[in-house]
């Protein structure tokens, strides 16, 4: 008797768990529901036409115009807001962004460990522009309060970061300067490509941006800008052979793979190429041997924003020096 | 104060939802809040200046605190039942897999990309509150000898299974690239959606299963006498052991499963009320669940302003804030051995 109350008891709440929300609560997301007081208003002068768009998360976003005032969410979009003309219209920031210097400047809504729903409401914004980085929860509490979120989706190559930088152009009324943006970037590359396009030789890299435990550094293995940017430049990227984006590799097969050169993408968390010198076991390695160990800008290959370039020019540099003199 | 417990805690738990709304990372000076409040009561138009504040205030705030409010009262009370029902101090409302398995839940979902939809963006909490107490079950069946539910099989299948969930969980962490953030936010009680949709998927759960344990309070008393002594006074033992589990179970779950996993609450604060307000649970249950409600308000507020705008996630308060307090709270007990 008592196991079969027990056993009906949890299948209420099994059934509780299943269609509760939809008897309980409102549905979320709907855009035309309205807020309990008036939402931060958007201040916009009366425009031609409304910006329609889909953003990373197949969500359609609606501006009745270019945005005025934005908040960036993620280091990436910032750097492509002030890249394309926009710098002025950003009124917040997450806080990671710290590039270019004026954006260091302006208010942060929270970070990594979490974001301030109120914060980001009190700057009034009428755009908040959110990163792949950035969780649908967040997105999704951010849109219940009313404000209008376009998430920009992370690209994994060059040219889909050329259509974020259109995206952000379009949004915020910059359009003409982000396609002059975008053809002086794809012209920086097709210069680098010209260069190495010649080269027989391409040197192995190995570029670490994590380690912690240097017997086991964590490298940019495939479907990462890391590994694309050090095929571009000409070089062999060993995370290549690596399964997933973000891994370890243990020193066992770097000194297998004996890699020409060691980026050091963690030279800003205090790795020194001297210190590499010292680590156990990586002394056999050719390249602390020689004395190829470079620090590196990881911000140049991991913010997937118009700095790419940047990276792929210092990489090609720093694999390649006889041809950028 | 050893006179009205329950007016001391009510006065606590109004403090605490008083500061939880007065205080976040954008400073709303008091005069306003005073005007903002006044103004909804009166039904008066607020003047345009306001407007934003009172946005944060309604929109933003209030969700949240009464969010937190629930969830710190079944972790209070939850904790005080589990206590009771193990007649072990250490017990929480973790002790038999209610947060590894709803963080395993929640990391197995969080490794699927979801779609942007209302379901999609509730396949996290569901599948973390289900999965709390699936391992509820599992353990409670594992420990199960013939009719009898032992209580210590009871916690070393526990304290066993939650072992080999958390393992499990950290290896999916590892092996999920980039959601590692959030897997984390959610272990460490950080886990927040806002608005009122969790407020209102939570509450039935909750008002069944704390609304159970109220009512458990005769119950309670007499199993600390051990189950033999309470079956001769006429309490159906087992029986009744189990849906008190069942019931703090689905309160836990509940909570957690929106706010992610906070510690230590569970834990401390039927103690802090056991020390001041004597062992009788008919009283302690209640008293927990206010008290625990307004203890995670006072962390919460503590966890928005430490490091603003950027939040902390409010496990991590509880225990550094949580701990030191109980220690004074002990350390100035007159009753030695009040457990």
């Amino acid at each position: 008797m008592f196991r079969k109350l027990l056993f009906a008891l949890l299948i209420v709440t099994l059934f509780l768990a299943a269609c509760g929300p939809s008897v309980t609560a409102t549905p979320a997301p709907a855009a035309t529901q309205p807020p309990a007081t008036e939402p931060p208003a958007a201040t916009l002068p009366p425009t031609a036409a409304p910006i329609v768009l889909t953003d990373g998360l197949g969500r359609t976003v609606t501006l009745t115009g270019p945005a005025q005032r934005v908040v960036s969410l993620a280091p990436s979009n910032t750097e492509i807001l002030f890249a394309v003309g926009a710098g002025a219209q950003v009124v917040g920031r997450d806080e990671s962004s710290d590039y270019p210097a004026e954006a260091a400047a302006l208010p942060t809504v929270g970070g990594w460990s979490g974001f301030s729903a109120e914060a980001i409401v009190a700057l009034q914004p009428d755009l908040v522009l959110a990163g792949g980085i950035n969780p649908p929860e967040l997105v999704a509490s951010l849109e219940q309060l009313g404000l209008t979120v376009y998430l920009l989706p992370n690209p994994v190559t060059l040219e889909e970061m050329y259509t974020n930088l259109q995206t952000v152009g379009t949004l915020t009324g910059h359009e003409a300067e982000a396609t002059v943006l975008a053809e002086s970037l794809k012209a920086r590359v097709a210069v680098v490509g010209l260069k190495i396009a010649a080269l027989t030789e391409r040197p192995t890299v190995f570029y670490e941006f994590d380690a912690t435990d240097p017997a086991k550094p964590y490298t940019y293995g495939p479907g990462t800008f890391g590994d694309l940017l050090i095929q571009r430049a000409g070089g062999t990227n060993i995370g290549a052979q690596l399964q997933g984006q973000w891994v370890q590799i243990s020193l066992e097969q770097l000194v297998v793979v004996n890699p020409d050169m060691i980026l050091l993408g963690d030279s800003a968390y205090g790795e020194t190429p001297e210190k590499v010198t010292t680590r156990p076991g990586w002394e056999v390695l050719a390249a602390v041997k020689e004395g190829k160990i470079y620090p590196f800008d990881d911000d140049l290959v991991s913010r997937p924003g118009p700095r790419l370039v940047d990276g792929l020019e210092a990489l090609a540099k720093l694999l390649h020096p006889e041809l950028f003199k | 104060m050893r006179r009205l417990p329950y007016l001391w805690t009510f006065l606590f738990l109004a403090l605490a939802i008083l500061l939880s709304i007065a205080i976040g990372s954008v400073f709303i000076p008091p005069a306003d809040l005073w005007r903002i409040l006044t103004g909804w009561l009166s039904a008066a138009p607020l003047p345009e200046s306001l407007k934003t504040f009172a946005f944060i205030i309604a929109s933003i705030r209030l969700p949240r605190t009464v969010l937190i409010l629930l969830t710190g009262a079944a972790l209070g009370g939850s904790g005080a039942a589990y206590q009771g029902l193990f007649r072990n101090p250490l017990a929480d409302p973790y002790l038999i897999g209610v947060a590894s398995g709803a963080g395993l839940g929640a990391a197995a979902a969080m490794s699927i990309q979801w779609p942007y939809t209302f379901w999609g963006l509730l396949a996290v909490p569901v599948v973390g509150f289900l999965a709390a107490l699936l391992t509820v079950l599992l353990v409670y069946s594992l420990a199960r000898v013939g009719k009898t539910v032992p209580t210590t099989n009871l916690i070393l299948a526990g304290v066993a299974f939650s072992a080999f969930a958390t393992s499990l969980t950290s290896f999916l962490m590892l092996r999920s690239t980039g959601e590692l953030r959030r897997a984390f936010a959610f272990l460490l009680g950080g886990f927040t959606q806002a608005g009122w949709n969790p407020v209102l998927t939570i509450l039935p759960f909750l008002a069944i299963g704390l609304g159970f344990l109220v009512l458990s309070g005769h119950a309670l008393n007499l199993l600390q006498f051990g189950d033999d002594q309470a079956q001769q006074l006429g309490l159906p033992v087992t029986r009744t052991k189990t849906l008190i589990l069942v019931a703090a179970s689905l309160a836990t779950a509940a909570a957690v499963s929106f706010s992610g996993i906070i510690g230590f609450i569970g834990l401390i604060v039927p103690h802090v009320m056991r020390l001041w307000w004597g062992v009788d649970y008919r009283r302690l249950l209640p008293l927990s669940i206010i008290g625990g409600a307004g203890a995670l308000l006072l962390a919460d507020v503590l966890a928005r302003v430490v490091m603003a705008p950027q939040e902390l996630p409010v496990g991590i308060v509880t225990a550094l804030v949580g701990a030191p307090f109980f220690l004074w709270v002990l350390r100035r007990a007159k009753n030695q051995g009040y457990w």
